[in-house]
């Protein structure tokens, strides 16, 4: 319907106009930056061939998601699922391809954990004839599953769970039973309306051998339970399973409650690659390495970690385009007639947002660097060396705390950068917000795990000190002796690194920081045998030290051993380094005079990056069908698309309200006096 | 709905011990006298009338609040209206006051589509219209006869009033002005109730008279039919689609294609064009102005202080609920510990808890100095008075308080909104893994708060006007004028006491810790005087050092508020010793927790050591937190936030904690209405509906 607002322009310089100049004034090659970042393994040619797929697919427009109920809204996430699952096999694509085209549609899938948990829980831990028995079903999606571990009232700590697991001998079957309500099964995704199957975790009870009326718990364990009628998609008799209600996001996943009353399950039910039941003698063989168990959660939280830096560009990608192209008051001390500044130019926006930028980097190395080491491990244990183990426990943990925390943030962070816009639904940021949130909590709380590195450290710290002057069996070793050494050593406590002119100082202050934590942490628990929860505070500040250090190391080490970036982006690049260290350098192993210039440091290596900020951004290549986002937008016709949405795309403005208090009609020449609202209450 | 559970479920209980035992456990280790704290905060008449309306309000189907998290946003828009429309008409009904109107506004917990007619609309018809348009619009309007909204923001311009694109050109021929959007960026935007439900709007506009710009004014606009409700002719008006949050408010867009308005539309008690002369009449600033924004203010610094409450009463009841891990250093058959018991969690709570008592002080401080000007205002220009010959500098003293205060309440307004919507999360995040559900109450409080962060003004913005008076003041200082406000008086004294040092004693004396802040403000402010002054350097590269100076200065003002009402003898007349006591604690753990996290600023400016701020780090605050953790649970109980109004199965007064989040999840539900078919070959979705379906 056309209309006088169809030739109205934004004022000048637009979106475009301002958008080219910052193009312009950059010699930074995103092609190559953007090859660099995400070509190694043929993430951008999969992105580019599979984008025009999914963009012409009218059940993958974007347009209306927003203003869904959350059945409706459930719906078209499990039709799109199912659509992108049919598209597999159409197109042929290979898990990586499919999981390309998931990451564009954007919704969290409610099969998620039929693809991740459910069939890397049977792998792991099933034996190879259940194996043999289960994996043909979930590969060919005959059987649909989810993973079941936390409870109601039972998250983090896994040995707290409820649901109880009984061997009967006499039937030769487990009998799973909720003997309280939060023994429920609670937060389980897939499971809430989708799976047919669970990997269900409960405390293994086993007969006492020497007074048999009593059962002894051997922990918990995963045993694989159909839940739902294959034909009618009912609930099995004896279990009780829903959907767990709205939530700040995930809306396309239906996390799930399960109860289970006296639910008997065969003997070969049990996962029972490490831990076995004896079916004749009801006897219990013990894993050689418990911590397996943990063994895919370390596997996710690795994800996580490499994940958060394309979550983190995708929020720093809307954040500097809109605030290039957003103006606001003219600059005080300049020309009063000229336009208003663009917002990227106010030191008080750059602070926010360029940081931030120079975090997606530091996130990129880190997530690489926990990938290598990921694997390593994995090969290790494979070929039955667990050493590696602890310390890939231990960098998992504090890096997802970390990297999670920093995405988290960063999103919000860049979200109210933008002002008022920010708040609206063009932002782009308000699912991506939502459905991130839910990171630092879920596979380990944030604040929670990061006890898993302190006691890691800790440990590391009481074998150092035992023998300081041997060599160091690893680096960490190493440093920590080199730091015993030194405090032996009159006069050499107060040692300063001249950050502002030496990148390697840099890391070395970081190391020298958390190395300095963890041995005062070392003092108060192993020394002065301090009470462990009066030192959580403590704890949860060395971890971070910790993960920091591990973050400013890998980005220097990346840099430095890098031989095929060209100068303009090297040198960027740097500049991005030591922001993103100093900005969050907290440390007195440097003077007080270089303390008090960190300041403008700061500023100015700001100031240098942000002639780049459009193209860094740029390079990280985010088509803007996954950006939905009108600020965001690669051509900087923000206004247009604001207008477009609220004005052509918007369902409300399709009703018109009857505004009288005294009259109970909502919609007007409805005429049923409001009765239709309430009618579904 | 879905079915509910079979009878072995509604058996279960949540293993023991209970959450209503632990809550009561917590509550029998306190002396805490809640009830005259209640009293103290929210006054006896307050609570009275909350709980009338509460129990008016509750039973009504229209105000039921299970479905608010599940529903479409066109549908929750209707609801919203329907709620807003049942409310005015109780007030009708039962002759509320304002007060009351608002009180149950509140309580139902979302902004409703007629929140900007009740508020700016009438306040700006009132405050800026002559008694001719009070008795053509402002009467018509209390009566809802018309409803309006205040159009101020653009698609392309926010705080900046001055880059408004929307102009209003006087036709001296006939005697009318001609609204008009020369781009699209002129869009009016975000204008709350404007979307679907206004008829009139005050739109603000630049004024332009014979080709000359005279800046943004206020015009009575009509823009939709009374009848049909449709926009008339030349109008393009809708609602701006979905948001954060704020989904039950339909902010809108406004644009207008050369459209006439008479002469009288224009709200003129303040400026004015002559209709004979076609002058432009200047207005004479008034100083009522200040007041009201002001006061505003400190409504949202009292606000913020009550937004912050909920989130923290909900987190501090789950968390002395919620059990994880058993104690490192405790037997090990000992039952997994209350969360609240980890220092991690308290050092998270805690300090807010501090600060929501902190924000509810400084808000008051705030209004009292408000009132006792107006009143001061009010004696002066009365005749008696005026006879009595009262002397210029007692009138002008109250003056320049009123001025300072409403110079430097920016920057509380941005401490404040920033302090509560930043609490929120953090309270969101301190309950786990369920913390994350729409039932935990606090999300859905956060996603509506959040705006207060941008309006009256965006945060980060504010701060510049703060650090403009400082450096005012400090010049003033510098030239030797007498110091009268209290801003000038702590310049003074830094300028005073420099070179002697500070040597404030924060660990032991409580005004102590009042003077370090005040000498940490001093000490910035001279600081970026000299960057500004000395050096030239520019006002964009000095904007982070007046971001943190701003923020010194606004929490200076919020310790010097918390310490004066808790040594005020309002309090020690209001509370028995032993609460009066904690008052204290609370206060010193608010200051000295701002002091830790701002540890370089305090110790640059040489208001404390080193061994100070390690001291307060490794001793002072955990003894705060153990002194303080024993009362969590009858602090918040203090606050009397209604289980309906908190809605949140975490927060429940009680502790039912569990079975209130299973009830919601099996039985309010409607996900659990649809039973799907799982396997992607099969393109039906569900097996118990038509094959047809909405998508």
């Amino acid at each position: 319907m056309p209309d006088f607002t169809d030739n109205l322009r934004p004022s000048q310089p637009d979106g475009p106009t301002t958008l080219g100049r910052e193009r312009q004034q950059s010699n930074i090659a995103t092609e190559e930056l953007g090859q660099y970042l995400l070509g190694s393994d043929g993430f951008l040619e999969r992105q580019a061939r599979i984008l025009p797929i999914i963009e012409q697919e009218p059940l993958f427009s974007k347009e209306q998601q927003q203003n869904l109920s959350r059945p409706e809204r459930f719906k078209l996430g499990v039709a799109r699922a199912k659509l992108l699952r049919r598209m597999k096999d159409t197109h042929k694509w290979s898990y990586l391809e499919y999981q390309m085209a998931e990451y564009l549609v954007d919704d969290v899938s409610p099969y998620f954990l039929h693809m991740e948990m459910f069939i890397t829980t049977i792998r792991e831990q099933a034996s190879e004839e259940q194996q043999a028995y289960w994996l043909p079903l979930i590969e060919s999606w005959k059987i649909i599953g989810a993973y079941a571990q936390t409870e109601l009232g039972h998250g983090s700590n896994v040995r707290g769970l409820e649901l109880e697991a009984r061997w009967d001998s006499r039937t030769k079957e487990f009998v799973l039973h909720s003997p309280t309500l939060t023994a429920s099964k609670w937060w389980n995704g897939s499971l809430g309306r989708l799976a047919n199957h669970a990997i269900v975790v409960a405390q293994l009870l086993l007969p006492d051998p020497s007074s048999l009326d009593q059962y002894i718990s051997h922990g918990p364990h995963p045993f694989i339970v159909q839940v739902r009628d294959m034909k009618t998609h009912q609930p099995l008799n004896g279990i009780v399973v829903g959907d767990i209600g709205p939530k700040y996001g995930y809306i396309t996943m239906d996390n799930a409650y399960m109860l289970f009353d006296q639910f008997r399950i065969p003997h070969t039910a049990m996962l029972s690659r490490y831990s076995k039941v004896d079916p004749k003698t009801g006897t219990y063989t013990k894993p050689e390495q418990p911590a397996l168990i943990y063994g895919s959660l370390t596997y996710v939280r690795s994800n996580m970690v490499h994940r958060a830096r394309l979550v983190l560009a995708r929020a720093a990608t809307v954040a500097v385009r809109y605030s290039s192209v957003r103006r606001q008051f003219q600059d005080r001390d300049g020309d009063k007639k000229g336009p208003e500044m663009s917002v990227l130019d106010y030191p008080t926006v750059q602070i926010r947002i360029l940081p931030l930028l120079a975090t997606t980097f530091a996130l990129h190395y880190t997530g690489l660097a926990m990938q290598a080491v990921y694997k390593k491990a994995r090969r290790d244990i494979e070929k039955g060396d667990f050493r590696s183990l602890a310390h890939m426990h231990s960098m998992s943990s504090g890096l997802k705390s970390l990297c999670t925390i920093l995405a988290a943030d960063g999103i919000e962070t860049c979200r109210r950068a933008m002002g008022g816009h920010g708040f609206g639904g063009g932002s782009g940021l308000i699912q991506v917000n939502n459905d991130y949130l839910s990171k630092p909590t879920v596979e380990g709380d944030n604040w929670m795990i990061t006890q898993q590195v302190a006691a890691y450290v800790i440990k590391r710290m009481t074998a150092a000190v035992k023998s300081p002057d041997t060599a160091g069996v690893d680096e960490t070793d190493a440093r920590f002796k080199e730091f015993i050494r030194n405090k032996r050593r009159p006069g050499s406590e107060k040692q300063t690194y001249d950050i502002l002119n030496s990148d390697f100082h840099i890391v070395k202050s970081f190391e020298l920081r958390a190395t300095a934590m963890a041995y005062e942490a070392y003092e108060q628990r192993v020394i002065k045998e301090r009470n462990w929860n009066s030192l959580l505070i403590q704890l949860h500040k060395l971890s971070r030290a910790q993960s920091e250090s591990i973050i400013v190391a890998t980005f220097f080490d990346a840099l430095s051993n890098d031989k095929a970036l060209s100068e303009p982006i090297k040198t960027v690049l740097w500049d991005c380094y030591r922001l993103f260290a100093l900005y969050i350098f907290r440390t007195n192993a440097v003077s007080q005079a270089d303390l008090n210039s960190l300041a403008s440091r700061v500023q100015e290596l700001m100031a240098r990056i942000r002639p780049h900020a459009v193209k860094l951004v740029d390079s990280w290549m985010i088509p803007d069908y996954l950006l939905d986002s009108a600020l965001g937008r690669y051509d900087g016709h923000v206004y247009e698309d604001l207008f477009n949405r609220a004005h052509r795309l918007n369902p409300l403005n399709r009703i018109t309200f009857n505004p009288n208090y005294w009259e109970d009609e909502i919609v007007k020449g409805s005429g049923h006096n409001g009765r239709g609202i309430l009618s579904k209450l | 709905m879905p079915t509910p559970p079979p009878d072995w479920v509604k058996a279960l209980k949540p293993s023991g011990p209970q959450g209503s035992e632990l809550l009561q456990q917590e509550r029998a280790q306190s002396n805490v006298d809640v009830e005259r704290l209640s009293e103290l905060l929210h006054t006896k008449e307050t609570l009275e009338r909350r709980a009338s309306l509460l129990a008016l309000l509750q039973p009504e189907k229209v105000f039921d609040k299970s479905q608010n998290h599940t529903l479409g946003r066109v549908e929750r828009l209707q609801r919203s209206l329907a709620k807003a429309k049942r409310l005015q008409q109780l007030a009708e009904e039962h002759k509320w006051s304002m007060q009351e109107l608002h009180a149950a506004n509140d309580l139902i917990g979302e902004p409703t589509p007629y929140g900007l007619h009740a508020s700016m609309f009438l306040v700006t018809l009132r405050e800026q219209g002559t008694p001719e348009q009070h008795r053509l619009f402002l009467e018509r309007a209390e009566k809802y006869e018309i409803i309006g909204c205040y159009a101020q923001t653009e698609l392309g311009h926010g705080s900046n009033v001055r880059g408004l694109e929307t102009t209003a050109t006087w036709n001296s021929n006939d005697k009318t002005f001609t609204i008009n959007s020369p781009t699209l960026t002129a869009s009016k935007w975000w204008i709350g109730s404007l979307g679907r439900t206004a008829n009139h709007a005050v739109v603000m506009a630049q004024l332009l008279i014979d080709g000359k710009n005279y800046g943004p004014h206020p015009f009575v606009v009509q823009v939709r039919d009374l009848e049909t409700h449709q926009p008339l002719d030349n109008v393009y008006v809708g609602d701006i689609g979905p948001k954060f949050g704020y989904n039950t408010m339909d902010n809108g867009f406004l644009l207008f294609n050369n459209v006439k308005i008479p002469h009288v539309n224009m709200l003129a008690r303040f400026c004015q064009v002559d209709k004979e002369t076609n002058q432009y009449a200047k207005p004479a600033m008034p100083s009522l102005v200040f007041g009201t924004m002001t006061w505003v203010r400190a409504n949202i610094v009292l606000d913020a202080g009550g937004v912050l409450a909920r989130g923290v009463t909900i987190a501090t009841r789950y968390c002395a609920v919620r059990r994880q891990f058993q104690d490192r250093d405790a037997d090990p058959h000992a039952g997994e510990t209350q969360v609240l018991n980890y220092k991690m969690v308290q050092v998270r709570l805690l300090p807010l808890l501090a600060s929501m008592y902190a924000l509810h002080f400084t808000g008051r401080g705030m209004m009292r100095l408000y009132e006792e000007n107006q009143s001061r205002m009010k004696a002066a220009s009365s005749p008696d008075q005026e006879s009595r010959g009262a002397g210029p500098e007692q009138l002008r003293a109250g003056a320049n308080l009123l001025a300072d205060l409403h110079a430097t309440s920016c920057g509380l307004k941005a401490l404040a909104s920033t302090t509560a919507g930043e609490g929120l999360e953090i309270c969101r995040r301190a309950c786990g893994g369920h913390g994350y559900s729409s039932y935990s109450g606090i999300g859905p409080a956060y996603a509506d708060y959040l705006p207060t962060l941008t309006w009256e003004g965006d945060n980060y913005m504010l701060t510049q006007q703060v650090a403009r008076y400082l450096l005012k003041s400090a010049r003033a200082v510098l030239a030797g004028k007498p110091a009268r406000n209290d801003t000038s008086q702590i310049l003074q004294a830094y300028l005073d006491r420099r070179d002697k040092g500070a040597s404030f004693d924060v660990l032991d004396e409580d005004k102590d810790i009042v003077a370090a802040f005040g000498w940490r403000t001093a000490h910035l402010t001279f600081e970026a005087l000299k960057h500004r002054d000395a050096e030239q350097r520019s006002w964009n590269s000095l904007l982070v050092d007046f971001w943190r100076l701003s923020t010194a200065h606004s929490q200076y003002l919020m310790v010097k508020n918390f310490y004066e009402a808790v040594s005020s003898p309002e309090l020690s007349a209001a509370l028995d010793p032993e609460t009066k006591g904690l008052m204290h604690q609370l206060f010193r753990l608010f200051s000295l927790h701002t002091l830790e996290r701002e540890a370089a600023e305090f110790f640059s400016s040489g208001a404390v050591t080193v061994r100070q701020i390690t001291l307060t780090r490794t001793t002072a605050v955990l003894k705060l937190l153990d002194d303080i953790r024993p009362h969590a649970v009858r602090l918040v109980d203090a606050w009397a936030i209604p289980d309906w109004h908190l809605d949140s199965s975490l927060g429940r007064y009680d502790g039912k904690v569990y079975e209130d989040l299973f009830r919601r999840a099996s039985e309010e539900n409607p996900v659990n209405d649809l039973v799907f078919d799982p396997y992607p070959w099969n393109s039906a979705l569900l097996k118990n509906e038509p094959a047809k379906s909405k998508l």
